[in-house]
Order: C-alpha cells, then structure tokens, then sequence
C-alpha cells in the first residue's frame, strides 16, 4: 500500500474548464505542489491532479481533472465533464474575450455535468491589476445571475486559490449533509469511504489489513 | 518553418542503433539554424530544447546510462515482464473506444444483455411497443434476406440456370440478431394456418393483397423487376415451389408485424404517416408477387428516431441501465476498454491508479489518446506545426531523457517517437501507437486485476447497485425513511436516503467475503439498531466463580461454522426488503462475481492471496 492510506473519508471529481491561456493548469498546480508554473505548457486532453483539504473537520481528497482549453480539444475533454461533483470555470481577469465565452462553457457544464455539481468561477490572474479587463462586478454579477460561487484569484501568489477549491468542497458537502446529492450514487462524483477501520463493530478487528490492501 | 528542416536531424535516432557511429560527428550536420529557432520556440514552451540538445549529442552515453536506469525500474515497465511488452499485443486497437458500459441507442438494440433491461424502462414509459417493432422488424429484414439468398443458392447449385437475385439491401448489413429471432418468427408464422392469411388480407390493407399464386403462370416476370436475367424457369417445377412458399413464408412473417404495428387496427400501432403505410403496403404486396425484405425500414428510421430523441436519455439515468451496468460488471469479464471509457468506472480507476502510484501511465494514456483522437476528427486537414507542438510536450513531458515524468519507455520506442514527430509535415495521428499499446497492455495486465478485485470496485459496484435500489424504491413506493446513510456509523453523514441498509449490508458482504461472513445486516440500520439478538450483554466478559474469565463479546458462533448458509442468509436478508426476484437475482450474481474471482484467485499459487481465503 502507498504511504497515505484510507485516512480521507470524501473523494471529490472536479473539472477545472475555461479558455486556453486562463490558467488552469497554473491554478492546479498551485493548489497540488504550492508552485507557480511560469513556463508551463499547454495541457495536451486532460491532464490530473490529488489533493487532501480538510472540509468541516472531514479530511476529502479532491481529484482534480484539468482540461486543455484549446478548441480542438473540445470534443475530447467533454467526456470528463460527466460524473463531476465540482467544476471551476476559470476566466482571465486581463483578457475579456475569455469572459464572454463563459456562456459557451456553462452551457457545457450545465449540459454534461449532475444538476447538482456545484460550479465556482474564477477569475484569475488577480495580480495583474493593471491590466485588468473585466470588473469585479459585473462577474459577480453575472455569477449570481446564473447560481455559480465566485472569487477572484490568483496563481501566481496563490491568493484564494486554496479558498476556491475549498467554497466548492463546502458547498458540495453541504448538498451531501442535506441530501441533495446522494454521495452514494455512481455518478455523483463522490466517493464516500470510511476514514479508519470501521470502529464501533464487533468484528472491527478483521478490518485493518485488508483497508489498506489493494489487491 | 524550422520544425521541417528538422527532418535532417530524424536521420539521426537511426544512426544511433548503431553503435559505431562517432556522435560528435552527428552534430554539424544537424541544421543548426532549425535548432536554434526550434530553441526558441522550445523556450516559449518549456525547458525542452535542453531535450532537443540531448537528441542530438551525446546520444550514446546517454542511452547506455539509461538503458542502466531502465533495468531498476519498476517491473511492470520491464519488457522482460511481458516479452515483449506489447509489441505484438492484438488488444489494442485504437478504434477501440467503446465501454460496454456507454451506450448508443443503436448499441443497445444489438446487445441481447441490455434488451431486456432496455425492455423493461420502455415498459414503464408504455412504448415498448416501438422497441418490439423495430427488433421484429430488423429481425424480419435479415432473416428474409439470408432466407432469399440460401434460396437462391440453392437453385443455383440444383440448377445451371441463375435464380433472379434480389438486389442487395442497400449496403444494410446483416445483422447479428438474425440469430437469435428466427425461431420467434418461424413460430409465428407456422402458427398461421392457411385460412388466416386471407382473412388477414382482407382487413389489412385497403389495397388488397394479391395472393401469391400468380408465379407460376408469369415467371418470366419476375426476371426483369430484379436483375433482369432471364429466368427459364420451365426446367424445375420443384424450384418454382419452393420459392413459392419462401415467398409466402416471407410474406406471412411480413403481414404478422404489419397487423401488429403498422395497421390501423393494431392494438399499438406504431405512429407512422399514411405515406409510410401506404409504401410499406405496397411493398409487402408487390407488382410481381415479391416481398421485399426492406419493407419496413423506413418506420424502423422514424421509430429508431424517436427512441433516441424521446427516450435515450432517461434511459441513461435510470436504473435499469444501472443494473445493465452491473450485469455486465458482475459477467466475470470486465475490459479495460469498458472502465477507461466510462466516466463514472474511470473515477474509481483513477483513485485506485494513484494509489498505485501508477497515475503516470494513465495520465499518459489520456493524453496521448486524446491528442491522436483530435488529430483523427480532423481528417488530414490540421495545422502540422501545431500538432509538432502538441506532440512535442508530449514527449518533453513522457519521452525525453530529461521526463518531467518519465513512464520507462524503451530506447526503440523513444526513436519511433522522435522520428514520428519530426516528420515532413507533422505527425500523423497514429503518433503514438506504439507507446499507447505498451502503456494499454500495461494497465490491463498489471492494474486491471488488482482494481477488480479491490475494495475500490467494489465501492463502484455497491454504488451502482444503491443508484438502483434508490430508484426503484422511488417507482414503486414513496417510502422516504430518513436513514443514517454512513457506513462507519460515526461520522456526520445525515443525508436523507433510502434503503440504505440494503446498499450496507451489500458492502458489508462484499468486504468481508474473504474473512468469515460476518455480517450483521441488522446492525446497519438503524430501525433496527436497538434490536440485536445476539448482541448479549454487550461486556467482554466476566469471571465465574472459578476465577475463569469467560469471553462475552464472541461475534455470532454460527457463522465462522457455515459460510455458505449465512452467506445465503445474508443475502436474503439483503433482498428481503423487496422481495423481488430481479433484484434477488442481482445479489446472486454479485456473489457468482466475487466466487468466481475468489475461486480465480486461489486458482493461481501466489501465497500472499491465498491465506487471506
């Protein structure tokens, strides 16, 4: 068994989708290995990324599937959108055209995910102030006008890119608290798994080695 | 543009096989120009034009060092593991790319597993009929042609003279569901008698059926509205028979589903226009007498239309394609093709390839996959430069000697890479065949049998199951009982769900199978939580009068004695919230799945599996 067994109890699907040049692979990078890619390349299909966060005292692993933003990738990356508990649409907050194409990916996401997957858009590149195109306001706005959570982030230093994957695990786990999202349905996105050997039962002691095994 | 002048340097990965070749020689010829811009734009992409130097210096130390490295790797990236890894390997094709577990209409009704299920969601909708139609129909079309044709080789092999041959269906194939119809239709159509015909000819169709005598008298008509070879057909009178009632026998089987579907009088009939019917009667009852066998495939395109605009998609996210899934899950062969491309199977893969610490391979596989799947859809006409660079990261990334995340390809592989990139014009979109094999065979023959038999798909299966038990549950009733959803029993989980004792006690089984089944199915749910009859009295003991402690806490003697019974005991238990057969049936072929992988597994003498039996 590898060194981080069973101790999460939550795995998570996420997409991250958007415009090429926005930053995805950049904000998945920085939230996985706390690193800025400055020269990174585009990604070529799909590329994926793990991480544990800890969500209302829940230790959840996110699996993050980060798609190519080039057009002709389109039709491939659409099959990772199926089964998606979140989704981070990301536009750049210094070019505009990668905020009007927004619709263009929501209709995607809205067409191919759950209607429950929760889906945050961000607006990354946050430390290029100066050159910034599209307000703070009008994408609230429009985030709120079509039920999506919103930050402005940035890859860069890091700043709220923890916080964007996280308001998307709270909100997914809320749906799960109140029953919106059946976490034990196979296309939910969520895996539930107990975080230790099940404790509480009489024949808890056979668990154990066979948790972490993985054959 | 410099990518192309690099065609000099694709001489190169030749040269090194052999090994003679003196590598600072190789350098000048390279031309430096295309290097330098190709460094340029390398810098624009990343830090590989250092990869690009290495191609080209060096090469042999290089290869040798790594060929050094190679052998420590990972043994399941060893050619020796599997001889030849792959090369040679037939199950690879890269137009495989289809899940059993992913559907199209078309799919479904050729597949004799997803019909019943696909029968019973349409039963539900009331329009079964029109999937009833279509399978007669289909079924009807190729028996009759395969029925014409063995006919009319026949003749040919009794007789010197060429049987009018029926033109072809119009490039339709025959299709597999020949097979397995026949019976049902020479069933149905040997319960006709000779007097129903007519009195189906009478009600049927306002154009009359003629009866199909007149052959005999006119054979020489039938020659010209088919292929136009002259029939002297005076020769054999037992020929001129037999195609009468194969004519007959055809138009029988036509009429039963005409009076089925197509009538105006049918009980359901299929919703066709006038036009349609019309065609589909004159069709039946043509000029010469001849049925033609591709009388109904205009109503099979507006009824296939209609299923697939209408009804595919709630099909898709109903449980009934679930249990589909799980019937095809739990059929003892599962392929790496029904898990990579299926979303859902792909999430619990995916888990269990990270934790194997293999999600390279994987991850590689996607990409390389995807990129030569674009590159398909385009049909030749793509940009070659940009595929150069899409592929380029590719290999930076995978391939070079300087991996960001190398996967342990073979020198040979590496080269193949290389010159299939470099080449005039871009790469073409079968690139990167040869690594995909390798990384396919790879993930089949190494993680795909540990990911089916572990704990991770198991989790998918019981979801699957759970999707379908909450489903039915909604149909048939509207119970809502608010259950503990959680299967640890301490954590938060409060979600309001149904029947989830039943998924619980499914995984209960399934994760105990190996040890004794130790299931107390009743502990799971919480109505009957308080009722445990053989908790005891919940100490661990106590020491008797003797100064003996006497254990308590023994888990249920009974079961460590009889696997088998509590084992059946257990499933009962689970199905008995609904006692229905289907879903009994279900558990039971749950438990053949894990019988058989466990009785697989203790089949072959790996000492670590077997103790844990």
């Amino acid at each position: 068994m590898t060194a981080a067994p069973y101790n999460y109890s939550y795995i998570f699907k996420y997409i991250i989708i958007g415009d090429m040049g926005v930053g995805k692979s950049c904000l998945l990078h920085q939230f996985t290995e706390k690193k800025f890619m400055a020269d990174c390349p585009h990604t070529i299909g799909v590329e994926f990324g793990t991480r544990i966060m800890e969500v209302h005292g829940q230790k959840v692993k996110l699996q993050i599937w980060d798609t190519a933003g080039q057009e002709r990738f389109r039709a491939v990356t659409r099959s990772y959108y199926r089964g998606a508990a979140g989704a981070l649409m990301v536009y750049d907050i210094t070019r505009r055209s990668t905020y009007n194409h927004l619709s263009s990916w929501l209709t995607d996401a809205r067409n191919l995910t759950n209607p429950n997957t929760v889906i945050i858009l961000i607006g990354n590149k946050a430390d290029l102030e100066a050159q910034r195109d599209v307000t703070y306001e009008e994408a609230k706005q429009f985030a709120e006008e079509n039920g999506l959570l919103f930050l402005e982030a940035s890859a860069k230093t890091g700043e709220n890119v923890e916080e964007a994957f996280l308001e998307a695990a709270k909100r997914i786990y809320q749906n799960i608290q109140d029953g919106s999202l059946d976490l034990n349905a196979a296309e939910s996105g969520v895996q539930h798994k107990p975080s230790a050997p099940q404790g509480g039962r009489l024949n808890a002691d056979n668990q154990p080695a066979k948790e972490g095994c993985s054959c | 543009m410099s990518f192309f002048k690099r065609k000099a340097k694709s001489k190169e990965p030749e040269r090194v096989t052999d090994a003679k070749v003196n590598r600072a020689s190789v350098s000048p010829q390279s031309p430096s120009a295309g290097l330098r811009n190709h460094h340029a734009i390398q810098e624009a992409a990343g830090p590989s034009h250092v990869a690009i130097n290495a191609i080209s210096a060096n090469m042999d130390s290089f290869a040798r060092g790594r060929t050094a490295i190679l052998k420590k790797q990972p043994s399941h990236m060893e050619a020796a593991h599997f001889g030849d890894l792959g090369h040679s390997s037939v199950n690879y094709q890269p137009q495989e790319t289809r899940s059993r577990l992913s559907k199209t209409v078309d799919q479904v009704l050729r597949d004799n597993v997803a019909i019943p299920h696909y029968m019973h969601f349409m039963e539900l909708r009331a329009a079964d009929h029109l999937v009833r139609f279509w399978l007669e129909a289909e079924s009807f079309r190729a028996t009759s042609w395969s029925r014409v044709r063995a006919h009319s080789l026949n003749s040919v092999k009794h007789s010197a003279l060429a049987e009018p041959v029926p033109s072809s269906p119009d490039g339709l194939e025959l299709p597999e569901t020949a097979s397995h119809k026949p019976s049902v239709l020479s069933r149905d159509s040997s319960n006709e008698g000779p007097a129903q015909p007519s009195e189906r000819r009478d009600s049927a169709t306002e154009a009359g059926l003629r009866p199909g005598t007149p052959r005999a008298e006119t054979p020489s008509k039938q020659a010209p509205s088919r292929t136009g070879t002259p029939y002297k057909g005076q020769a054999n009178s037992t020929l001129r028979d037999l195609s009468d009632k194969l004519m007959k026998s055809i138009e029988k089987d036509a009429v039963v589903i005409f009076t089925k579907y197509i009538s105006p009088d049918a009980v359901r009939p299929i919703p066709i226009t006038e036009q349609i019917r019309n065609d589909i009667v004159a069709k039946i009852c043509g000029e010469d007498g001849m049925v033609d066998p591709n009388c109904f495939v205009i109503a099979q395109w507006v009824v296939f239309t209609i299923l697939e605009l209408q009804h595919f998609s709630e099909f898709l996210r109903s449980h009934h394609f679930c249990k589909y899934q799980i019937e095809v899950l739990t059929s003892g062969s599962v392929f790496l093709a029904d898990i990579l491309f299926c979303e859902s199977a792909l999430f619990y893969f995916s888990e269990y390839m990270e934790k194997e610490e293999a999600m390279n391979v994987l991850q590689f596989w996607l990409a390389a996959d995807n990129f030569q799947n674009q590159l398909a859809a385009k049909k030749g006409q793509y940009d070659g430069q940009e595929a150069q660079n899409d592929a380029m990261i590719l290999y930076d990334k995978y391939f070079s000697l300087q991996a960001t995340n190398p996967l342990g390809f073979g020198d040979s592989v590496r080269m193949e890479i290389e010159s299939n990139i470099c080449r005039e014009g871009g790469p073409l979109p079968d690139c990167f065949t040869t690594p995909l094999q390798q990384a396919w065979t790879t993930m089949e023959k190494v993680y795909m049998p540990g990911f089916l038999s572990s704990n991770l798909y198991y989790k998918y299966l019981s979801d699957l199951i759970n999707s379908v038990r909450a489903d039915e549950f909604v149909n048939v009733t509207s119970q809502s009982g608010s259950v503990d959803t959680d299967r640890s029993s301490s954590n938060a989980s409060e979600a309001a769900q149904t029947q989830q004792s039943a998924k619980k006690a499914a995984i209960k089984i399934l994760k105990n199978f190996d040890e004794a089944i130790t299931v107390d199915v009743a502990s799971l749910d919480p109505e009957t939580l308080y009722q445990r009859p053989y908790a005891g009295k919940m100490t661990f003991g106590k020491v008797n009068e003797l100064g003996q402690f006497i254990r308590e806490a023994e888990p249920e003697p009974d079961v460590k004695k009889s696997k088998g019974s509590m084992f059946s005991q257990a499933m009962k238990k689970w199905v008995q919230g609904n006692s229905d057969e289907a879903q009994e049936e279900m558990a039971w072929q749950i438990a053949k799945m894990i019988v058989n992988d466990v009785v697989h597994q203790s089949g072959h003498d790996s000492p670590g599996k077997s103790t844990k039996l």
